[in-house]
């Protein structure tokens, strides 16, 4: 019938340069009300545009693919990487595609790695759902009408049963920030996800910002595209808010203390850093911690996060440690680090 | 609880309303494109739809398809695109004979404009609207699209023909073109 779907060899075609690769304008005539808290240029994402093929660009061509798709996994599981050798890149610079096992992970990592600095240079991330084959297309799709009516009915039956939906995305989440998961929300997790796989329920952009963010400067402030990523305490209270039973209630309140210790810690986090680079030469007290005195919260314990397979559980603390230690100096000497004996491929 | 219970409900419903009332009196054709960008993206989140819906912004992006403005009749779409997953605005959007405006938009020159409304298409299908939907013009202009050389508007023009519309539609459309070779005067999105 239709369509030459056999030219959709996925990642091995040779690369095309897209109109949406590029990085828009940004917008500098907004009247204050609808400013942001970034410069966003003027552009409506569908879910057309998203995709869990991401593009990584300005990565320096010093070898650090490896470094890379370490930070890539910080945001959910990778499934597939490649430098793109033929896409046009900058002088001394390479571009990467990433493909997650879902969605949310690549909106997590588009979001926290797009325009930040990584050994020098300054990363572009951008989906690519050009990527994507017609099974991909046809999952995203019907992935995301699934859940907005989900949402759509639980909005009808809020009062009576306002649980299971939230804590789906609850324990979504957990999955994308790395919190602690407690016992409750553990056994809902893994049934949860396992209907969704490669795109669970999950509660759109805004979910991973709870984790840096101190909480009280939580109004809900929608970014300038209107999107509300930065918006999630506000949820929490609403969750809060509703919950009846005595059960929800509770694991709602082991939730909402993970998720209270995670609007900390980047205070903590700091203050470890300061201290790292204070005595720079223990290098042994950066891997636990566990001597040192207590100031303000702990950090989430990543090795808690449950990918649900023992050899990606095995692979996310191995790589969380490692980006511990990559994070916990300041990434603005790339040179030493280069002369670091880390480099494995 | 998304509207009563919480301030932060009610917040949002008054900042939507703001940028609907901005929309509407302003005479900058800038500031509308930004207005319509924000609104759009909004829809894309479940939790606001309830308060577009109240706002009339189903229209209002309806309203967008017809303009002479390429931005606008793009930012609607995308607003439709992502409002037409939710069941009721789908509803609001079947009533106000959203599916000939969305239609129109496939032979839009901007890849971006053509993919939300085939998303939109597919969002709207119904069992009373599916008639409409895969009248044999829709299926010859999706039969086009799935030979293109983009990859996304291929993969989406096939996702369409497979899971919207049965095989013998498919084929019938196929042979009318084969037919008059008319598909050809439909022309191809440019970026």
């Amino acid at each position: 019938m239709a369509a030459p779907v056999n030219n959709s060899s996925g990642c091995w075609r040779v690369p095309e340069v897209y109109k949406h690769h590029e990085q828009r304008r940004v917008c500098i005539s907004r009247p204050k009300y609808r400013e942001g808290r970034k410069a966003k240029a003027v552009k409506v994402y569908t879910i057309n545009l998203e995709s869990r093929y991401l593009m990584v660009q300005g990565v320096p061509a010093i070898g650090v693919m490896t470094e890379l798709i370490q930070l890539c996994a910080l945001y959910g599981a990778v499934e597939e990487y490649r430098p793109l050798d033929e896409y046009p890149a900058e002088e001394f610079t390479e571009v990467y595609l990433v493909k997650f096992q879902k969605l949310t992970s690549a909106r997590a990592a588009k979001r926290r790695m797009d325009e930040k600095s990584f050994y020098g240079g300054v990363l572009h991330v951008c989906y690519v759902p050009e990527y994507e084959t017609v099974e991909d297309t046809r999952l995203k799709l019907q992935d995301r009408r699934s859940y907005v009516i989900r949402a759509a009915q639980k909005r009808e039956d809020t009062q009576e049963e306002p649980s299971s939906s939230e804590t789906t995305t609850m324990s979504d989440d957990n999955i994308l920030t790395h919190k602690q998961t407690s016992g409750n929300d553990n056994t809902r997790e893994t049934s949860n996800v396992s209907h969704y796989l490669g795109f669970p329920p999950l509660p759109l952009p805004p979910q991973k910002h709870h984790y840096h963010r101190p909480k009280s400067q939580h109004l809900p402030t929608e970014d300038k595209m209107g999107t509300l990523h930065n918006t999630c305490a506000g949820t929490f209270e609403q969750r809060e808010g509703s919950s009846r039973s005595k059960q929800t209630l509770l694991s709602r309140q082991a939730a909402h203390q993970a998720a209270a210790v995670r609007f900390l810690p980047r205070t903590t986090h700091l203050e470890k850093r300061k201290r790292k680079m204070e005595e720079a030469e223990e290098p042994s007290s950066t891997v636990s911690g566990q001597n040192e005195p207590l100031i303000g919260p702990k950090l989430p314990e990543p090795s808690k996060l449950d990918m649900e397979d023992e050899s990606l559980n095995t692979t996310v603390s191995l790589i969380r440690n490692t980006m511990k230690q990559v994070t916990s100096s300041p990434d603005i000497k790339p040179v030493e680090k280069k002369v670091k004996p880390r480099r494995r491929i | 609880m998304w509207r009563s219970g919480s301030s932060g409900g009610s917040d949002r419903f008054e900042y939507l309303q703001t940028l609907v009332t901005e929309f509407q009196d302003t005479d900058s054709d800038e500031a509308k494109e930004q207005v319509l960008a924000n609104l759009a993206n909004f829809a894309y989140d479940p939790k606001n739809v309830e308060y577009l819906r109240e706002l009339q912004v189903t229209d209002l992006f309806l309203d967008m398809l017809t303009e002479e403005n390429e931005n606008f009749v793009e930012f609607g779409m995308g607003g439709l695109c992502n409002l037409s997953m939710d069941p009721e605005c789908r509803d609001v959007i079947l009533q106000s004979d959203g599916i000939r405006l969305v239609t129109n938009c496939l032979s839009s020159r901007r890849e971006e404009t053509v993919l939300s409304a085939i998303t939109t298409l597919m969002n709207l299908l119904t069992p009373v609207s599916r008639s409409q939907i895969t009248d044999p013009a829709i299926l010859q202009c999706m039969l086009r699209f799935s030979l293109s050389e983009s990859p996304r508007l291929r993969n989406l023009a096939t996702v369409f023909l497979q899971d919207s519309c049965s095989e013998e539609q498919v084929a019938q459309a196929q042979q009318q073109m084969e037919g008059q070779q008319m598909a050809v005067g439909i022309p191809l999105p440019k970026d």
